[in-house]
């Protein structure tokens, strides 16, 4: 009897039984190859890897329960009905009834996958966690270029971007952004929002190309899946913010490609305008607010605010409302009273994003800017240019990534390294955990050292005071960073002990020869015993008393103890190199 | 009454005979009755006939209600105080029957709403609200199988891939992208040589034995070791044969002894003592394995543990694995895409002239193969 002999009419079992692959998956869901592609992405079903595979190494498989919940997908059905539908349309495009088929294209099926996202993440908060992806998508498409050949439309495309300016004008204005990185791949953003962390990466401004590995069909089937989800999130993100959710941008700022601008100014006006509309039911007396441009007002004037005294009250409590976490409050005020001035050369889209989620005020060279370059009360201006042509003498000109720099050291730098024509210092990675590494780069040690100078700074001012001493937390931070010095005297001294403790110790051991025990509890574990002790050479002692306790050690134990030592060996090399390969690079210099 | 006659008769004498009077006759022999009892019962109203009893029973309703009028003394104390409110008894009853009214509503307004949603897709909604409720997904939702991959969705490059890195890293990540490249072209080199597509031989090759050499050659140059192990392996098998042949024929010319009894015997005898011997040996051996079972049973726990921690090992093992690259789903292998790091004459330090990487959706697309979301494949388009 052959060894995998199953007789007749009796059950699969195991594997076999558990995983199918993926040509009778679709012979049992009876779609084609490009369908079920779809619906798995949509669906969220991904291929798994069996642990045996029965049908070979070059399949792929899929769990049948996975099938099975697929099959029972109302979206299924609705993919035939379209798809016979398309058919009817191409029958009467081949009869040349060219008013059949576009009556009939314009009543064609569609179909939509709230439903799904609603089971794929139960909670907000599982969308949250899922956001990432999503986001870098989005963000990636709104800058693609549109293209037949690819099947990206123009309406997608200015879909994305609208979803992702949304999504930032929301993380600006509530102040959730944490952590920016330029690479050379792109910007890296991490905003915090409900205790996730939301990691996103968004392209240079450069033209993106579409390249011969990728199926574009494929990652247009997960930004379709993706926009509704981002949808949906900025959806509950306004209202949580009492804000209209499609939002109505005025139309000029539109045109002009600053949306972003747009979408904030919306943001602030409405979300003051809804929370005293829960209020007051007020639809009629509204003030006019100055700065907003007559058609802006026009679009939203149910949403302005009214001049009375409960409205006001309301927007403190809503603010009070927004700002949380200690953390938030300082992203809050990092850039307070500072005003930019962004040039034509400079990331603007990035800095439009990162300067008011700090607490900046920006303005930028072109149309619709709220503020004009000659304006006095700027602080900073932006500017990559070798030279600045005409400069002011009330502000200082500075390279964009001073502003990338501060907002990650939560710190005003100072800002002679980033002056214009020169090059400023290394752009370190927020995400690189430096103790951790064991290798902490100079610059990092500048500037923590400015951080905890400015840390300082805040306690003896005698007009700050008194909000701070109300704070004990940040007293007591305050005081701790004072101390680092002092620690760090500490620290040296305690080695100096140590060392000195050593001697005397080793000088012990030459004089008493026998006392080996008391020296050997010292290092480690179990404590030897005396039969080495017998031997009389000195050197030959230590030489045991080192070894005693891997002596001691079972071996598997020691083996372990091997591995770390092996493992801490390697990480200082490595540091060793780094430091090694600097020291060169100096010396080349 | 009387008997029916069997054929009609003619004549108005026969026709008084056949009519019954009976009904008029009962008629009025009630009506008689009636005029003597004082009227007719059936014309009567029915207040006259009957009347309700009400001197003893409560109605069961009107006990209820006195029921719950019966006030709580903490209730009356309360309620004595103006500005405190008086707790309801039933107060979960009421907010279950408020609760069913306030849903009939939001059910009236949201049956509407979804067939406007079926028009257009622009109307939004609160999907994580709690006025969204769709039914059947609420009660048995599916549970989802989540990924196993743990990498990330966006991984962070490395300090070493930042537009301005500091000198160290940069020439670490530096290294790392040198390695990736080198390893592409150690492959290449060290790998199988392709075969030719045309053969450049002596133009003169008419004879079989001159093709054989050209094929030969071919195939030496082509995986030489394989065949050096092959013709190994068939020189032994020659040498074999040849020890084989002499033995053979020995084999022929030998006579065969005869077997005597007296061998026999002693064949058997020591047979049968070997066979005593070893039976005693096993003995022997049970005894000894008896007397330390403590020693083999905790050779055995010990065993058993290696084993556990074995596993444990591999496990962990695999998840390490997993976190650098993802399962083998399919043909292919996955590959990790290129570093994208700046040479040392591209690092300006000037975002303006940052020479940046514009194929971030490769990128997308190979973060998806690694996270086991979808299968790698080989050359999409060519």
């Amino acid at each position: 009897m052959p060894k995998h002999y199953r007789p007749a009419g009796k059950k699969k079992e195991g594997n076999a039984a558990r995983y199918m692959t993926r040509s009778q998956a679709l012979k049992s869901l009876q779609v084609n190859l490009n369908l079920f592609r779809r619906l798995c992405i949509v669906k969220g079903i991904f291929p798994r890897e069996p642990k045996k595979k029965v049908k070979g190494n070059h399949h792929t498989y899929y769990h049948v329960k996975d099938i099975s919940f697929l099959q029972h997908e109302p979206l299924l059905e609705k993919f035939r009905e379209i798809k016979t539908y398309q058919k009817k349309v191409q029958k009467a495009k081949a009869k040349k009834n060219e008013e059949l088929a576009r009556l009939l294209l314009t009543r064609q099926p569609t179909y939509k996958l709230d439903r799904l996202i609603r089971e794929r993440y139960p909670t907000f908060i599982d969308a949250l966690r899922d956001l990432d992806d999503c986001l870098t998508m989005v963000h990636l498409f709104a800058v693609l270029p549109a293209s037949d050949r690819e099947n990206l439309e123009v309406k997608r495309v200015h879909n994305c971007r609208r979803l992702s300016h949304e999504w930032q004008a929301y993380i600006s204005r509530t102040h959730a952004l944490r952590k920016v990185f330029v690479s050379v791949k792109g910007i890296y953003y991490q905003a915090e929002l409900e205790g996730q962390k939301i990691t996103w990466l968004t392209p240079h401004a450069i033209q993106q190309v579409f390249t011969n590995d990728v199926d574009f069909g494929v990652l247009l089937t997960f930004l379709e899946f993706y926009e509704t989800l981002l949808a949906f999130t900025n959806f509950k993100l306004y209202h949580s913010l009492n804000v209209k959710y499609p939002p109505i941008l005025d139309s000029r700022l539109e045109a002009l490609a600053a949306d972003l601008y747009a979408l904030s100014r919306y943001i602030d006006a409405s979300s003051r305008g809804m929370t005293v509309e829960a209020k007051v039911d007020a639809s009629s007396s509204s003030q006019s607010n100055d700065r907003a441009e007559s058609e802006l007002r026009l679009a939203q004037l149910q949403h302005q605010l009214p001049s009375s005294e409960p409205g006001a009250l309301m927007h403190l409590v809503a603010d009070k409302e927004v700002e949380e976490d200690e953390e938030t409050r300082a992203c809050k005020s990092l850039f307070k009273d500072l005003k930019f001035f962004l040039s034509r050369e400079v990331p603007r889209e990035s800095l439009l994003f990162v300067l008011p989620a700090f607490g900046g005020t920006v303005s930028w060279e072109g149309e619709g800017a709220p503020f004009k370059e000659d304006d006095e009360s700027i602080t900073h201006h932006i500017i990559d240019k070798p030279s600045a042509g005409h400069m002011y003498l009330s502000r200082e000109y500075v390279q964009p990534q001073w502003i990338y720099d501060c907002v990650n050291a939560r710190v005003i730098l100072p800002t002679e390294k980033y002056l214009v024509g020169r090059i400023p210092p290394p752009h370190l990675s927020p995400f690189v955990d430096n103790e951790a590494e064991g290798y902490v780069p100079d610059y990092a040690e500048t500037i923590k050292r400015l951080q905890a100078a400015a840390r300082n700074d805040v306690l003896p001012l005698p007009g700050v005071g008194k909000e701070d001493l109300e704070d004990p937390q940040n007293l007591l931070y305050a005081g701790v960073m004072s101390r680092a010095e002092e620690a760090e005297a500490a620290k040296t001294k305690k080695k100096m002990a140590e060392l000195e403790k050593q001697y005397h110790e080793e000088l012990k051991k030459e004089v008493t020869g026998s006392a080996v025990d008391d020296v050997a509890a010292a290092p480690v574990v179990e404590g030897g015993d005396g039969e080495e002790s017998s031997v009389p050479d000195a050197a030959q002692i230590a030489q045991d008393t080192a070894d005693m306790p891997t002596l001691m050690m079972s071996r598997k134990k020691r083996k372990l103890y091997d591995a770390m030592k092996i493992g801490q060996k390697k990480k200082s090399e490595s540091v060793e190199r780094i430091k090694q390969r600097k020291k060169n690079l100096k010396a080349d210099q | 009454m009387g008997k029916r006659a069997k054929s009609s008769r003619k004549g108005k004498k026969a026709w008084r005979a056949n009519i019954s009077t009976e009904d008029i006759e009962d008629f009025f022999e009630k009506s008689t009755k009636d005029a003597l009892s004082g009227g007719n019962l059936s014309a009567a109203p029915s207040d006259d006939l009957f009347h309700v009893d009400k001197s003893h029973d409560v109605p069961v309703k009107r006990k209820i209600e006195k029921h719950r009028e019966k006030v709580l003394r903490c209730d009356s104390v309360l309620k004595k105080n103006p500005f405190v409110q008086v707790v309801s008894s039933s107060k979960p009853k009421s907010k279950i029957s408020e609760k069913k009214k306030k849903t009939n509503v939001v059910e009236s307004k949201s049956s509407k709403q979804p067939q406007k949603n079926v028009d257009d897709g622009s109307v939004m909604m609160d999907l994580w609200g709690d006025d969204y409720n769709n039914g059947e997904n609420e009660n048995n939702p599916r549970k989802i199988w989540k990924m196993t991959s743990t990498i990330p969705a966006v991984e962070v490059d490395p300090a070493g891939c930042s537009y301005n890195p500091t000198a160290e890293s940069h020439e670490d990540m530096l290294a790392e992208a040198v390695a990736q490249e080198m390893q592409k072209v150690y492959k290449t080199e060290l790998g199988p040589e392709p075969v030719p597509l045309t053969i450049d031989g002596d133009a003169n090759i008419e004879d079989e034995a001159g093709l054989l050499s050209v094929c030969n050659r071919i195939i030496n140059g082509k995986s030489a070791y394989f065949l050096g192990v092959d013709n190994g392996s068939e020189g032994e098998e020659e040498a074999d044969a040849e020890n084989e042949s002499p033995e053979a024929g020995n084999k022929l010319a030998r006579t065969t002894k005869r077997v005597t009894r007296v061998v026999l015997n002693k064949r058997s005898r020591q047979k049968a003592l070997r066979k005593m011997e070893t039976k005693e040996k096993l003995k022997e051996k049970m005894s000894k394995e008896i007397d330390c079972l403590p020693k083999i049973l905790k050779e055995i726990a010990k065993e058993d543990k290696e084993k556990q921690n074995k596993l444990i090992r591999r496990k962990v093992a695999k998840e390490e694995v997993l976190k650098i690259r993802p399962p083998r789903l399919g043909k292919h292998k996955f590959e990790a895409p290129p570093v994208q790091v700046l040479l040392t004459e591209e690092m300006t330090g000037s975002l303006r002239k940052l020479k940046a990487c514009c194929t971030l959706a490769r990128d997308r697309f190979k973060s998806l193969e690694k996270r086991g979301i979808l299968v790698p494949s080989k050359n999409i388009r060519r």
